[in-house]
């Protein structure tokens, strides 16, 4: 009892509270105003929360963990295929199908983190760049992933558009909240620590690979699940599309937009650079362009993003507001 | 198949010496600003479509038109590191890299705008003529390439090393601020650096669009590729960049012979993370500290 206590009376303390209680009212209003969204909207919104997963998962060991990983887009890829293999052979019930997936990816991600983990700043960049796209290699001519045609989820087995959506918002909400609460806790801290200054943290006690393998094994546990509802958002499969680069540069660059290292970073970064690209649509391919240009001048005119601008401004209202206290 | 003759290994040592051209100027930038340009790829193939454009124009020798657009693609770069790169490489090392992401895409989608997708190569009177040398086969552009890529990062390296100028990069490298208190203007440096690395991507990007075609959404390819010859060079080092080119081009040509030619990538790429894994800094990197 005195421990439920103590825990009880560290939630309210902590930061942890007021974004939490934010998340699950914005996953209640999200499930809510369901009845007023049309099929498009739905559709779009689970989209856009898949990529918003993404960048929350990444931002985790990227943001936080100070690691530029290229390398995400193996966790989307083999969450998917995973998800279409087991459905196709097995038939298990789908939400248990997709934990197994999402699983299979968690236990990848421990297992490309070892060797990673060996790698430092760009090194790490540029080593799970290629782990990608050895693995794209290997994949696009694997027979049993029916190498270069697509691969077809059972149709029995297609969710309705409302369903899909439910879930994914549920599933969204625990991403951010297990976000939230892993880099608050002493974990957390020990691996901000390692990002800020590893020596010092290691002349501290802070074990680094043991740091960072459990955030690896979340990192890519919510990526893979990502990947395990991109597949059944979509129907079909194809290599090319599962296990393009796009996802590791779309996550890298939401949470870059939004600001690194913040857990409401990639969150608002999603949404940016998703309604850019939906407004800029119609575009064609000048939509590449305004959205380069989007990129190019959040990071160099706020390079840590919306949220350091945030920042910025509650800091610049705070000064105004007491700046009349000294007289 | 599996048939290792002397063929095969002259081809991979000169497709090695066309990708240590392709390399140079992602090795200069990362050795000097410790900066991964993500748009290494769309310089190149935005040299390799100038000159393309100004051989259809007013025809001429392709490596004769190379000078004026590399002069052309330092003038372009100049103010892209001056202006957008260096003011945010004090802010960690992933908004610069987000930046020149940023750059590349809008590279690549400009070209496929005006350019549409379809490869494009330049055309040389001698662009698939063979030179028989000693009984083996040889592409003459492809040796024309590979000494091109040899001399090119020499005269580099002599830069680096000899110049008053190279001088002045070394320090900028080594200590912005204390180079700064001695009066070296670093921001004109580094925007002096990348300047010289567009130019020399430009004409790597002409060597491959004379032995290849090249297309806009194969920048990205092309840089990885530079950026495994860099890993297994040592990165940063001028010398290891063509190594590590000679490496890659004879594994990759190598490797396709004996395990099919589809497996390129997966031979390539595996063996860069084979390498970080085991030594990860490279192969030929300096010890820190010298």
């Amino acid at each position: 009892m005195k421990k439920f206590k103590k825990i009880v009376a560290s939630v309210i303390d902590s930061q942890t509270m007021y974004p939490s209680v934010l998340a699950v009212v914005l996953a209640i209003a999200a499930i809510v105003a369901q009845s007023s969204l049309t099929r498009g909207n739905k559709n779009q919104l689970t989209e856009l929360l898949i990529m918003m997963s993404i960048s929350v998962a990444w931002n985790l060991i990227g943001g936080f963990g100070g690691q530029f990983s290229l390398g995400h887009s193996i966790f989307v890829g083999i969450g998917g295929y995973a998800t279409a293999i087991l459905l196709t052979y097995f038939g298990w019930p789908l939400l248990a199908t997709v934990s197994i997936s999402a699983l299979i990816s968690a236990a990848l991600g421990v297992l490309i983190a070892f060797p990673l983990l060996r790698l430092r700043g760009p090194y790490l960049a540029v080593g799970s760049l290629g782990m990608t796209l050895a693995m794209y290699g290997w994949m696009i001519n694997w027979d049993f992933t029916k190498a270069s045609s697509s691969y077809q989820i059972p149709i029995e087995f297609s969710l309705s558009i409302d369903d899909l959506y439910s879930y994914v918002v549920f599933f969204v909400l625990i991403a951010v909240l297990a976000s939230l609460f892993m880099v608050r806790s002493p974990m957390g801290l020990r691996m901000i620590a390692l990002r800020e200054d590893e020596a010092g943290a290691a002349s501290l006690g802070v074990h680094r690979v043991r740091t960072l393998l459990p955030f690896w094994a979340v990192s890519g546990l919510v990526t893979g699940m990502a990947g395990a509802f991109y597949a059944l958002q979509q129907g079909t499969l194809t290599v090319d599309a599962a296990f393009n680069l796009k996802f590791s540069l779309d996550a890298a660059i939401t949470s870059v937009i939004g600001g690194l290292g913040t857990v409401a970073g990639p969150i608002l970064g999603a949404i940016v650079v998703y309604y850019v690209r939906d407004f800029a649509a119609d575009l064609a391919n000048w939509a590449l362009v305004i959205e380069a240009a989007v990129v190019v001048l959040v990071v160099r005119f706020f390079p840590r993003g919306i949220m350091g601008f945030l920042y910025k401004l509650r800091s610049l209202i705070e000064s105004w507001a007491h700046s009349d206290d000294e007289k | 198949m599996g048939n290792l003759s002397a063929d095969v290994i002259v081809q991979g040592i000169l497709l090695g010496g066309l990708y240590a051209t392709a390399a140079l100027g992602l090795s200069l930038v990362f050795g000097v600003m410790k900066l991964i340009n993500l748009a290494h790829g769309q310089f190149l193939v935005l040299g390799a479509y100038l000159t393309s454009l100004l051989v259809s124009a007013i025809g001429g020798d392709p490596f004769l038109s190379a000078i004026p657009i590399a002069i052309l693609m330092a003038a372009i770069a100049y103010p892209m590191q001056r202006f957008i790169f260096s003011p945010v490489m004090s802010s960690g090392e992933e908004s610069p890299i987000t930046a020149t992401f940023g750059i590349g895409i809008a590279i690549q989608t400009l070209l496929l705008i005006f350019f549409s997708s379809n490869p494009r190569s330049i055309g040389a009177p001698y662009a698939t003529s063979q030179l028989n040398i000693f009984g083996l086969h040889v592409r003459l552009t492809l040796l024309i390439a590979t000494l091109i890529g040899v001399a090119t990062v020499l005269a580099l390296t002599f830069v680096i090393k000899k110049t008053q100028f190279g001088r002045q990069v070394q320090a900028a490298s080594f200590d912005p601020a204390a180079a700064g208190l001695v009066g070296i203007n670093v921001k004109h440096t580094y925007a002096s650096v990348m300047a010289i690395s567009a130019a020399s991507a430009s004409i790597g990007g002409v060597l491959i669009a004379l032995s290849f075609a090249i297309a806009p959404p194969e920048g990205t390819n092309w840089l990885l590729r530079a950026f495994t010859v860099i890993v297994i060079g040592g990165l940063g080092s001028l010398s290891g960049t063509l190594y590590g080119g000679f490496i890659v081009g004879l594994v990759e040509t190598v490797g396709a012979e004996f395990i099919g030619p589809q497996y390129r990538d997966l031979v390539v790429f595996g063996v860069l993370v084979l390498i970080l894994v085991i030594k990860p800094n490279g192969l030929f990197a300096k010890r820190v500290g010298k």
